[in-house]
Formats: structure tokens, C-alpha cells, sequence
């Protein structure tokens, strides 16, 4: 089913095929994004590797969206929280309920902000972006680090020193170029207080991504995603998809390269 | 010669070797005339239902299916829950899990069930060397999780761990080494 789109604006309500829009409307494990990408791409010049099409203009380039589904979620646990009793008020918004003095996510709100947070990082990947994996917890600290080499991406998860964002010519001895992203897979350090990067980033203008439980603050992470951070599946998911998302990124960035040196 | 040739020219297709060709029945009756007949359908009969060894090799020699992961039905995430093994469970306090043991420190056995957190145990004194990396265990649960308030403190504490007993062993790799062995 080829269309042929012209160089003008496309309603792309028109183009979208019937069987999307039932699947809009029906259950929360498919959702598809509003525009279908094979309809809006215009045709490519002579030449060309990628079609003229600017991402930001697109509200899922890389289609994250592809990448996983509720129940993926769900496999991994993810909807696990901790008990009421440690529950942050600000994170209610994100809770379906409490079985028995223990905390459920609510999967539909956690899917959607993180698409949110995926289409960010691709874009921040596509864009040349540093990107920069905290996390603190011994369990998970290898995979992390291990997500970040993969990447070719860059990772702390020790202890983190006072001034590394607000001070780092001094702590470094140079001028330094801070991270352009914060993937935080744990917002809070070893002794349960928020981790000290969540603030500093605020302070030095640098846009999180996080991974906020029920007992941790939601308020100064640029893009939360509500999910269980404590279960070394779960952190195993959030790591596949954050290092696909940023793959997707790079690859997008090399085909343009590519196509401007020609 | 004639033997093989009747063999092939009914539709006693390209998995079977003579020996275990179910149709080889038939071979006995084509040499009957009055059979003759008979044959044909016979054999239309038994390709379409197999039974017993020609069944089952034609299960274990042909291509495996590879099952698709897409649900038949679409699920939500309160029919996921609803129908999940947390809710099976009902109240937690003294029901009987399986974990299996993902990491041993000295006689500490950390035991993962399916939750959120994992629990340690120490090692048993009977069996005590079958309970290694990769061991089937069965659990009593006490608590899903080691959170308490604590005096002058707004929100609660957790240890970040479930807390449960050792009830038996189900599997353990180190016991099948040993009857490997």
C-alpha cells in the first residue's frame, strides 16, 4: 500500500491505515504513535540517503514505541513498589494501588513516560550527545557500566564526589565538557537520600532521565519513568532499552553524516 | 523389487524410511488381489492421521514451530495484575514459594522468588552442599519486604530484602552431577 505524498503538509489522519486507530482506542499493550512514519517521509532527492525529514518535527522518529510493550513490562517486573509506608507523596500520581501494604505501578502512566524518556535520549544520541549512566547499588553496578562501554557511552556508579557537575574545571583540572543527558536507573544512593547528580544536574541545566520508585522525589527529573529500580531485571530491561534508543540515535546520525559528505 | 516400487508409489511420503512406514501394512495386501482396492484408502486414511511411533516421528524429525511471543488477545495491564501469581498469593504471611538461588556468600544463600526483592537464608545443616548457584528451593514467606517505621522518622526504613525460611530443596544441580557421575 504505497502512497505517493507530495512536498506540502500531509494530514496524516488520512493516510493512517483503519486497523492503528482501533488499536489508539483499545488496550494499553499496543500503542502506536500519532503519525505513521512510512506516510509522512517525503520522496528522497536523487541521491540521498535519508529522506528530508526533520525528527523534531516527528513525535516518535526512532520509534521507540517498538520497543516494548506493557506486558514486557510486566515480565519484568516492574510494577513492583515498596510499601505504603516509605511511599513520597508526589509519586501518587504514578500508583494504580497497594495490594496488601505493597505498592503497584500503574504500567499504562509507566509506558507512556517512558516512550517519553526513550524518544529523548535517541534524539540526544542523534544530536552528538554525552550521555551519562548513574546508578548506585552494588548488585547493578556492573551491568550498568557494562551498558554504558556498550554504548560508547559513559557511566559512574561509585561514590560521587561534591563538586564533579558544579565544580569540575577544579575537580578535573581542566575544562570540561559536562554530560548533555543524566540516565539515572536509580535516583536514590546507598543510604536511601537522593543522589546528589539529580540536584546538581538541575542546578547546571542538564535534562534526566530517571528512574524514580516509590520512595523517591519525581520533582527534579526532566523525564521520570515511575518503575521498580530494586529488581536486577527490571534495571536489565531499562538498560536494553535506553541502549537500543541510543543506538537508534547514533545510527540516524552516521546515515546523515553520510549523506552530507557525499 | 516389487516390494520397494509399491512402497513408492504410495504416498508414504519423504520421512519415512520403510522400516517405519506406517503404510508398510499395506504392502502385504497389494500383493493380494482382492486388496487391491483397499490399499488406496487405506493409505489416504493414514496420511492424514498417524498414530503412535509415525506419529511421533513425524512430531520429532520435522522443522519446530517457532511460537510467536503476540498474545492471541490484547490484555490490559489491570487483567495482567489481576491474573498474576502476587494476587494467586492473597496475604503473603506464611504461604510456601519457589526461588531459586542466584548467588551463595559462604553459608548466606541469596534466594529469588518472583518479587521485587530477594531473600537470604542461611545454609541448612542436611544437604547442606546441594544448595549451590542454580538450586530449586521452596520458601516459607514471612515478610515481603523488611520495612518498619522507626522512632522520629516520617517515612519508613526497608532493608531492601524479603524475608523468608528455608523449606526444602526441590532441584540442584549439584545433585544432578552426582548422579551424572
Amino acid at each position: 500500500m504505497a502512497f505517493i505524498v507530495s512536498a506540502v503538509k500531509v494530514q496524516s489522519m488520512l493516510l493512517r491505515p483503519s486497523y492503528a486507530i482501533s488499536k489508539i482506542l483499545g488496550y494499553s499493550t499496543q500503542v502506536q504513535p500519532n503519525d505513521d512514519v512510512e506516510n509522512t517521509i517525503l520522496p528522497p532527492d536523487k541521491g540521498a540517503v535519508t529522506p528530508q525529514l526533520d525528527p523534531l518535527k516527528h513525535p516518535d522518529f526512532f520509534k521507540v514505541h517498538q520497543l516494548f510493550t506493557v506486558r514486557d513490562l510486566f515480565d519484568a517486573r516492574v510494577h513492583f513498589g515498596h510499601r505504603e509506608g516509605s511511599l513520597d507523596e508526589r509519586m501518587k500520581p504514578f500508583i494504580f494501588g497497594s495490594r496488601l501494604g505493597h505498592l503497584i505501578f500503574d504500567l499504562d502512566i509507566t509506558a507512556y513516560h517512558l516512550r517519553q524518556a526513550l524518544n529523548f535520549t535517541a534524539h540526544i544520541a542523534a544530536r552528538d550527545g554525552i550521555i551519562l549512566f548513574i546508578a548506585r547499588g552494588a548488585q547493578n553496578a556492573h551491568l550498568v557500566e557494562r551498558t554504558a562501554r556498550e554504548c560508547q557511552e559513559f557511566a559512574h556508579t561509585r561514590y560521587w564526589r561534591g563538586g564533579v557537575f558544579t565544580n569540575a574545571d577544579m575537580q578535573f583540572g581542566a575544562v570540561t565538557r559536562l554530560p548533555d543527558l543524566c540516565i539515572f536507573l536509580n535516583t536514590l544512593n546507598t543510604i536511601l537520600t537522593q543522589h546528589v547528580a539529580v540536584r546538581d544536574s538541575a542546578k547546571m541545566c542538564i535534562p534526566t532521565v530517571g528512574i524514580v520508585d516509590t520512595n523517591c522525589n519525581p520533582n527534579l527529573v526532566t523525564y521520570p519513568v515511575p518503575g521498580n529500580d530494586d529488581t536486577p531485571c527490571s534495571v536489565e530491561l531499562y538498560c536494553k532499552l535506553f541502549k537500543e534508543a541510543i543506538r537508534r540515535g547514533k545510527e540516524y546520525k552516521k546515515l546523515k553524516e553520510a549523506e552530507e559528505t557525499k | 523389487m516389487v516390494l520397494k516400487r509399491v512402497i513408492c508409489n504410495n504416498v508414504c511420503s519423504k520421512t519415512y524410511t520403510l522400516l517405519a512406514c506406517s503404510n508398510a501394512h499395506n504392502v502385504k495386501r497389494s500383493f493380494c488381489s482382492t486388496n487391491g482396492d483397499k490399499v488406496s484408502t487405506d493409505t489416504e486414511k493414514d496420511e492424514k492421521k498417524r498414530s503412535g511411533f509415525a506419529r511421533a516421528f513425524e512430531r520429532y524429525t520435522s522443522t519446530p514451530e517457532i511460537k510467536t511471543q503476540t498474545p492471541e488477545k490484547e490484555e490490559t495491564f489491570a487483567s495482567l495484575l489481576r491474573n498474576s501469581k502476587l494476587i494467586d498469593l492473597g496475604d503473603p504471611q506464611g504461604k510456601v514459594v519457589t526461588g531459586n538461588i542466584f548467588h551463595v556468600v559462604g553459608d548466606d544463600l541469596y534466594i529469588d522468588f518472583g518479587w521485587k526483592f530477594h531473600c537470604v537464608c542461611p545454609r541448612p545443616a542436611k544437604n547442606g552442599s546441594e544448595y549451590v548457584r542454580g538450586a530449586k528451593v521452596r520458601l516459607r514467606i514471612k515478610e515481603l519486604e523488611l520495612s518498619s517505621r522507626f522512632l522520629g522518622s516520617s517515612r519508613d526504613l526497608t532493608l531492601l530484602e524479603a524475608d523468608a525460611t528455608l523449606v526444602g530443596l526441590i532441584s540442584s544441580p549439584a545433585r544432578l552431577l552426582q548422579q551424572a557421575k
